[in-house]
């Protein structure tokens, strides 16, 4: 079963108030892959992670041979309750209520998850003072908690790295390569397709392109999924 | 003073009191965390007053104890919120705007079918600790059992829910599933509080306990202790020391918890609890 796809999606269609927000969407993701996932804002970029995640209808088909991990967009989330970041990943991860302590097993986990994604100085800190970096990486860290066979980043932000640490793509990179992760990088804007991107897919309603980053990032592609008024940014090119 | 918090334990009234107290406390000091951290706090108020309908109902069908009825309508008006949430685009707070004044109106028309006048609604708006009777007291014992029950086995779900709606969906908590449960709990847990504390009362032990413990908290566990402590801190002080100075003890409960939250409030700057704005 090792040549059986992680993730397919056939004729995939997400409709809402008669408009169809993803229409006729069919992809094949293998494991072990970086694969960025582009279009503009609108797109239906999110709406297709969503179906993924099973958490709205949808029409066609869609199998997922393996656990998924998410990190959503901009987490909008209550910053002035008190909660550390123990507390929150032990949510998910035991049964005993958090109010009356976290487990010894527990902690033990949350801190090799967190220092697993260069953040292991963050176990005490309350959620609501993390910044931008921090809080992504804490995101990561609890999506990891199940070790998932495809990791979905909407929107990862661009430059939040914690200084000191390994670079945000050095650990995206390292659930591709040592845990053969797929991890799919969405987002409206261009940076995240980078030399390590082994597939590009370009999405807007309907699936405009799929292939590697060095074949899909002409002049013309870009033009047909954004619109004609996106530059392509120099640094695709320096192969 | 003495005398008077010895009575509460050889004096079988009294005892009854203190375990109805106790157990008000209790619940409302599990609850409270998890209310003011899913923002329900003005649920609690409107499902609070809908109790007075089943009242007024009870009165109207010449009942002895409208308990159950204020129970019965408090989840019914509670279940129609919850419901209502899920097919609108109004805002939580216009919703319980709308039941809060209809179950109020539609209260005090049956009362006034009733031809009681408003005399015992004063027992209901500001509790009557008093006319508790056992029956009032094995429903907040039951109140506290469930409060705890309920906070052992979900609370995890519903502070998840709290920190984030989406992010709880994403992780495959069935988030309605679980706003459905926090809200029927309170309506039951509301309804059965307010002879008791009475219904303007039973909303402030439900908020206040946990908005005095997050000032100065920085976890979970800190907020969730805190509450509980000023919760029974406050129910006892207040019984005993309303009791002494003959003041009516659900007020004087209330006014010790508030008093409570007044010195949070002065002491958060000292701790240097400067969490980041959104």
């Amino acid at each position: 079963m090792a040549t059986e796809p992680l993730l397919k999606c056939e004729h995939v269609t997400v409709s809402a108030g008669g408009r169809k927000l993803v229409e006729d969407v069919s992809l094949t993701l293998p494991r072990g892959q970086l694969v960025a996932l582009i279009g503009p804002n609108g797109a239906g970029k999110t709406t297709l992670l969503r179906a993924i995640l099973k958490l709205i209808k949808y029409d066609g088909r869609i199998e997922v041979n393996g656990r998924i991990g998410y990190v959503p967009q901009r987490l909008q989330y209550d910053r002035t309750l008190p909660m550390t970041v123990l507390e929150f990943m032990a949510l998910t991860l035991q049964k005993r209520p958090v109010a009356f302590g976290v487990a010894g097993r527990v902690k033990a986990r949350v801190q090799e998850l967190l220092e697993s994604v260069g953040a292991a100085r963050l176990a005490r800190s309350m959620i609501g003072g993390l910044s931008g970096g921090e809080l992504q990486r804490v995101m990561l860290a609890s999506a990891l908690q199940d070790q998932p066979e495809l990791l979905l980043l909407d929107e990862p932000a661009a430059g939040v790295d914690i200084e000191g640490e390994a670079t945000f793509t050095e650990l995206i990179l390292h659930q591709v390569r040592e845990h053969n992760t797929t991890v799919v990088l969405v987002s409206h804007d261009l940076s995240v397709v980078s030399d390590i991107t082994d597939q590009v897919v370009c999405l807007n309603r309907t699936l405009k392109c799929v292939g590697s980053a060095k074949d899909l990032l002409t002049a013309e592609t870009i033009a047909e999924v954004f619109g004609g008024h996106k530059a392509v940014y120099g640094h695709h090119h320096h192969h | 003073m003495f005398d008077v918090i010895s009575n509460y334990f050889t004096n079988d009234w009294q005892a009854l009191i203190l375990v109805s107290v106790v157990c008000a406390c209790l619940t409302t000091g599990v609850l409270s965390p998890i209310v003011v951290s899913s923002r329900l706090a003005f649920f609690s108020d409107a499902v609070a007053h809908s109790t007075l309908a089943g009242v007024a109902l009870g009165l109207l069908l010449s009942l002895d104890n409208p308990l159950t009825l204020m129970v019965g309508v408090a989840i019914v008006v509670a279940l129609i919120i919850a419901s209502l949430r899920q097919v609108t685009t109004l805002g939580l707070d216009t919703l319980l705007g709308v039941a809060m004044a209809g179950s109020l109106a539609a209260g005090l028309l049956m009362y006034h079918a009733a031809e009681k006048g408003y005399a015992g609604l004063h027992n209901y708006l500001f509790g009557q600790v008093a006319l508790l009777g056992p029956t009032d007291m094995w429903a907040l014992v039951l109140c506290a059992v469930v409060a705890v029950v309920v906070g052992a086995r979900w609370g995890n779900r519903f502070f998840l829910l709290a920190v984030s709606r989406p992010l709880a969906q994403a992780r495959g908590v069935p988030v309605a599933r679980y706003e459905f449960l926090l809200i029927v709990l309170l309506g039951l847990v509301v309804s059965l509080s307010v002879r008791a504390v009475g219904l303007l009362l039973v909303n402030a032990l439900l908020i206040v306990p946990a908005a005095t413990s997050r000032n100065l908290a920085r976890s979970v566990r800190g907020m969730f202790w805190g509450s509980l402590g000023v919760a029974l801190f406050a129910g006892l002080c207040g019984l005993f020391v309303g009791d002494y100075l003959l003041l009516p003890p659900a007020p004087a409960i209330v006014v010790v918890a508030v008093l409570l939250f007044i010195v949070s409030q002065a002491l958060r700057p000292l701790l240097g609890h400067h969490v980041a704005e959104a």
